[in-house]
C-alpha cells in the first residue's frame, strides 16, 4: 500500500531531540495539574454542589472560584507541549488532526463557552451564592460536557497520530476527490477509550491533591471541620481514582499495546518506568491513608501535591516513550539537528526571566487576601 | 507534499484562519493597549488620589480580564489550531524556523495572564506601587508578545533577501515587515484601545467630569496611535515585495480597500482630534460607538488587504497557496503533481484499484492511457481526477461553484481550449495565481473536470458571443 507517512528528506530539528523532549514532557506536566482539575474537578465539584454536604458545597464553590485562574493557566500550558509535538512530528500529527478537523477545530470553538460557563457559574456564587441561578447552574454544566468531550478530542487526535495504519480507512471514509472532509475520528482504535478514561482516572486523583493541598495552603479561614472532611474526602476520592486510573491503564497496556512497545516497554530499564507510572496513582490514597487519623499538615499537604506531581510527570513521560515507539520510523529518520542556539538561549533567558517575574508577582500576593469586591 | 488537504464547502480552509485571525486581531491590540492604559492610568489615578477615577478603572479591568485573558487568549491559539488543518506545510515551515520564537512569546502570555490576575483581584490590597509595577508587567508582556508574534507574520508577508540564503531565525524574525508592521501594530493597539475605551466609559459613566477625563487622557495616545498606524502602514507599503504592491493596483477590491482604509484612518483622526482632544465633552455612546465602528473597520481592512497581497503565496517565495515549496514546481510538472503527493497518489492508486484502471506504470501514475480516450466512462474517470487536482492545487483559494472566489463562475462560459490555456498559463494570465504545478495530461483531466462544472455564458447579451 502506498505510505501516507512521508519520512524522507526531514528537515533538520532547531534543536537536540532530547531538548524537545524535555519541554514537550515537562510542559505536559505542567498543563497536566489545571487540566485535570477542570476534567474531574468540576464534574465533582458540581456534583457536590448538588447533592453534597455543607462542606462539600464549600469545597465546590472553593473550586468553581478558582476554576477561571486554573482553566487560563491550563490552557496556556497547554500550548508548550503541542508546539513541541509540531515541531517534531509534524508529517504525523498534521494529517491525523486534519482527518478529524471539523472536531480538531471545535476544541477551540467549544473552549468558548466551557470558559466563560465557568465565569457563569463563578458569578453565580457571589453574595455567598445567593446569586445562583439555574442559567448560572446549567452554564456550569455544560461547562463540564464540553470540558470531557474536549478531552475525548484530544484522545482521538493524538491516538490517531501514532495510529498511522488508521489513516487510510478514515481517509478513504470522509473524503471529496481525495481531500479530507475533516468528519473522521478514531473511534475504532482500541486505545482510545482506555486512554480517555485512564486520563480521567487520574484527574480524580488531582482533584483529590487539590483539594488537601488548598486546605491546608489556601483556606486559612476554613474551620477545621471543612479541612477534615476535605482530607477524608480525597481519600476516598483519591482511592477510586486511582482505581479506575488501574483499571483503564490494565485495560490500555494489555489489551491495545502493539507487540512490539509491550516487549519495549516491560524491557529493562523502561519496565521500572512502565512499573512506577502504573503504581504511582496510588500515591496519594497511600500518603492519605497513612495520615487518616491526624489532621494533615501543610507539609503532609505539599507531599501529597508533590506526589501527584510526580504522578503526572511519570505519566506524561511514559507516554512520551510509548509515542516515540510507535512513530519510530519518523523519529529514527530525523537527522542531525541544526542547532538555533542563539534563539534557544533567548527561549532560555526568556523562561528564567518569566519565572523571576511569576515568583515576584506570587511573592506579592501571598498573604494579602483578595479583594473581597472582587468578583470573578 | 506530505500532508493531505482539508476541503472545506464554500469557505475554504484558509478563510476559516482570515475568520479567526481578524476576531482575534481586535481583542489582542485591545489587550496590549488596554493593559498599557491600564497600567498608566492606574498610577495617574493614584497620585491624584481620584477614587473616582480608580473605581472606573476597577470595573474597566474586569471587564477587560473577562474578555482579553479569556476570549483573546482562546481566538489567538485558535489561529495558531487553524493554520496546522488549512496551511499544514507553510505552518511546518514556521515552527521549525521560530519554534524559540513562539516558545518565548508563551512565557510572556502566563506571565501577562498570572499578572492580570493579580492585578484585578488584588486591587484594593496590595500596595500602590506593587499594584502599578504589575500593570506595567502586563503592559510590557502583552506588548512583547505582539513584537514576537508580529516577526513571524511579518516573515510570511516578506522573508527578506537575507533569509532566502541563509533561512536563519535572526534573518527571518528581523524580515523587512518587522519595523514596519510593529510600528503600525503598536499604534493600533493605542488607537483601538482608545477607541473601545471611549466607547465603554460613554456607556458605563455618567458622570461628565469623569467622562471628560478619560476622553481628554486617552485623545493623545489615540492621536499617537493614528500616526503610527499612518507611518507603520507606510513602512508596509514600502517594504512591500514588488509583487505585492502590484497586487494592490492589479485586484479591484484591494485597491478600493486601501483607499478606504486611509479614508477611514483619516477620518479616526480627525473625529479624535474634534471630538475627545478639542471637545472631551462630545464624549456620546453614539459619537464614541461611531468612531469606534470606523476603527475596527479599518483595522479589519487592514488585516484582510495585508492577507490578500501575499497571493500566491503562503510564505513569500517560501510556500505556495497550493501547499508545495516554488523548487518543486519544475519536478512536478515533469513527473506529475499527483504523482509528487504523497496523498494524491494514493488517491489514484486506490482509484484505479477500486475502477480497474490502467493508471500505474511502474508503481508510478501514468495517465496518458486515460487521455487518449474520449468515450463517455473515461469522462468520468478523468473529471475524477481533475477532481483531485482541484482539490489539492485549487481549493486554498478558490470554492469550487460557489462560495469564496468560486472558480465555476470565473470561468463562466469559457471553451476547454480557454480553460486549458489558461490551466497552463496559471501565473501567467495573473501574476498573483501560482504556476501550473502539473503535467500536460494532468491540464487535460484538471480542463475536463473544470468545463464540467462551468456554467454558461449568461443569455441575453449584446452582441452574442459563440461560447
Amino acid at each position: 500500500m502506498e505510505p501516507l507517512l512521508d519520512t524522507t528528506n526531514l528537515p533538520p530539528l532547531p534543536a537536540p531531540f532530547w531538548f524537545i523532549e524535555f519541554f514537550k514532557v515537562l510542559g505536559f506536566s505542567l498543563h497536566a495539574i489545571p487540566m485535570n482539575l477542570w476534567y474531574a474537578g468540576i464534574l465533582v465539584a458540581l456534583g457536590l454542589a448538588a447533592c453534597g454536604s455543607e462542606h462539600g458545597r464549600r469545597f465546590a464553590a472553593r473550586l468553581m472560584l478558582q476554576m477561571p485562574v486554573i482553566v487560563a493557566l491550563g490552557i496556556n500550558f497547554g500550548i508548550v507541549p503541542l508546539l513541541f509535538l509540531q515541531l517534531a512530528y509534524a508529517r504525523a500529527f498534521y494529517p491525523a488532526t486534519i482527518l478529524m478537523a471539523w472536531f480538531w477545530l471545535a476544541v477551540v470553538v467549544l473552549l468558548v463557552p466551557a470558559y466563560y460557563g465557568v465565569y457563569l457559574y463563578a458569578f453565580g456564587l457571589g453574595k455567598e451564592g445567593a446569586a445562583m441561578t439555574p442559567l448560572k447552574r446549567a452554564a456550569g454544566w455544560l461547562s463540564a460536557v464540553f470540558f470531557v468531550w474536549i478531552g475525548f478530542t484530544f484522545a482521538n487526535g493524538l491516538s490517531l497520530t501514532t495510529r498511522v495504519e488508521r489513516w487510510r480507512a478514515i481517509w478513504l471514509e470522509h473524503n471529496l476527490d481525495g481531500a479530507a472532509t475533516g468528519w473522521g475520528l478514531n473511534l475504532s482504535d482500541p486505545s482510545l477509550w482506555p486512554r480517555w478514561l485512564l486520563m480521567f482516572g487520574l484527574a480524580l486523583v488531582t482533584t483529590a491533591a487539590w483539594m488537601v493541598v488548598d486546605a491546608a495552603w489556601l483556606a486559612p479561614r476554613e474551620s477545621r471541620q471543612y479541612k477534615r472532611w476535605a482530607q477524608d474526602f480525597a481519600l476516598r476520592l483519591g482511592l477510586v481514582g486511582a482505581a479506575w486510573a488501574a483499571v483503564a491503564g490494565t485495560w490500555y497496556v494489555f489489551g491495545t499495546w502493539p507487540p512490539e512497545v509491550f516487549q519495549a516497554m516491560f524491557r529493562s530499564p523502561q519496565v521500572i518506568l512502565t512499573l512506577l507510572t502504573a503504581a504511582s496513582p496510588w500515591a496519594v490514597g497511600g500518603l492519605l491513608w497513612l495520615w487518616r487519623r491526624g489532621d494533615i499538615s501543610r507539609g503532609q499537604a505539599a507531599a501529597v501535591g508533590a506526589g501527584q506531581v510526580g504522578t503526572l510527570a511519570l505519566n506524561a513521560i511514559g507516554r512520551q516513550v510509548v509515542q516515540n515507539l510507535e512513530v519510530r520510523p519518523l523519529v529514527d529518520a530525523l537527522p542531525e539537528p541544526a542547532v538555533q542556539w542563539g534563539p534557544m538561549a533567548m527561549f532560555l533567558l526568556a523562561l528564567v526571566a518569566g519565572a523571576l517575574a511569576v515568583a515576584w508577582i506570587l511573592i506579592q500576593i501571598i498573604g494579602v487576601k483578595a479583594s473581597p469586591e472582587a468578583a470573578p | 507534499m506530505h500532508y493531505p488537504w482539508w476541503h472545506v464547502p464554500q469557505l475554504t480552509a484558509p478563510m476559516l484562519i482570515a475568520a479567526i485571525a481578524t476576531i482575534h486581531v481586535l481583542v489582542a491590540h485591545y489587550a496590549v493597549g488596554g493593559g498599557l492604559f491600564l497600567a498608566v492610568e492606574t498610577a495617574y489615578a493614584y497620585r491624584a488620589k481620584d477614587r473616582q477615577y480608580l473605581d472606573y478603572l476597577y470595573r474597566h479591568t474586569r471587564w477587560f480580564v473577562l474578555l482579553t485573558v479569556a476570549f483573546g487568549a482562546i481566538t489567538g491559539v485558535g489561529i495558531w489550531w487553524t493554520i496546522g488543518l488549512a496551511s499544514p506545510l507553510a505552518t511546518e515551515v514556521l515552527i521549525r524556523t521560530f519554534v524559540f520564537g513562539w516558545a518565548t512569546e508563551y512565557v510572556f502570555f502566563v506571565i501577562e495572564i498570572l499578572s492580570a490576575f493579580a492585578f484585578y483581584y488584588y486591587w484594593g490590597r496590595l500596595p500602590e506601587k506593587t499594584h502599578v509595577a504589575i500593570g506595567r508587567i502586563y503592559a510590557f508582556s502583552a506588548w512583547m508578545s505582539l513584537v514576537l508574534i508580529t516577526g513571524i507574520t511579518a516573515f510570511m508577508l516578506y522573508p527578506g533577501k537575507a533569509w532566502l540564503a541563509d533561512r536563519g531565525f535572526w534573518t527571518g524574525f528581523f524580515n523587512p515587515q518587522f519595523l514596519p508592521q510593529t510600528i503600525a501594530r503598536t499604534g493600533g493597539a493605542l488607537l483601538l484601545t482608545s477607541l473601545y475605551v471611549y466607547f465603554h466609559a460613554s456607556l458605563a459613566i455618567k458622570d461628565r467630569r469623569l467622562q471628560e477625563l478619560i476622553a481628554r487622557r486617552s485623545a493623545r495616545p489615540a492621536l499617537l496611535g493614528a500616526i503610527l498606524v499612518t507611518a507603520g502602514g507606510l513602512g508596509w507599503y514600502a517594504f512591500l515585495p514588488e509583487s505585492a504592491r502590484a497586487a494592490l493596483d492589479s485586484a479591484a477590491v484591494l485597491t478600493v480597500l486601501t483607499v478606504l482604509i486611509f479614508a477611514l484612518t483619516i477620518l479616526v483622526f480627525v473625529l479624535l482630534y474634534a471630538g475627545p482632544y478639542r471637545n472631551p465633552g462630545w464624549l456620546s455612546p453614539g459619537f464614541a460607538g461611531t468612531l469606534m465602528l470606523f476603527g475596527v473597520a479599518a483595522f479589519s481592512t487592514g488585516e484582510f488587504i495585508r492577507e490578500a497581497v501575499r497571493k500566491p503565496y503562503v510564505i513569500y517565495n517560501v510556500v505556495l497557496g497550493s501547499q508545495i515549496f516554488p523548487e518543486e514546481v519544475s519536478t512536478l510538472r515533469n513527473e506529475g503533481f499527483l504523482e509528487g503527493g504523497l496523498w494524491t497518489r494514493a488517491f489514484v492508486h486506490q482509484y484505479a484499484r477500486e475502477h480497474e484502471l490502467d493508471l500505474i506504470q511502474g508503481g508510478r501514475v501514468d495517465l496518458r492511457r486515460l487521455v487518449a480516450r474520449s468515450d463517455g466512462e473515461s469522462m468520468k474517470h478523468r473529471r475524477a481526477l481533475g477532481g483531485v487536482l482541484f482539490q489539492y492545487h485549487c481549493n486554498d483559494c478558490h470554492a469550487l461553484e460557489r462560495g469564496y472566489s468560486a472558480v465555476a463562475p470565473l470561468i463562466r462560459g469559457r471553451s476547454r481550449d480557454a480553460i486549458l490555456w489558461t490551466i497552463r498559463h496559471l501565473d501567467e494570465g495573473h501574476f498573483f495565481m501560482p504556476p501550473w504545478s502539473g503535467t500536460d495530461d494532468e491540464a487535460e483531466l484538471l480542463a475536463d473536470y473544470l468545463q464540467g462544472i462551468a456554467p454558461p455564458r449568461p443569455a441575453g447579451m449584446y452582441p452574442e458571443t459563440r461560447s
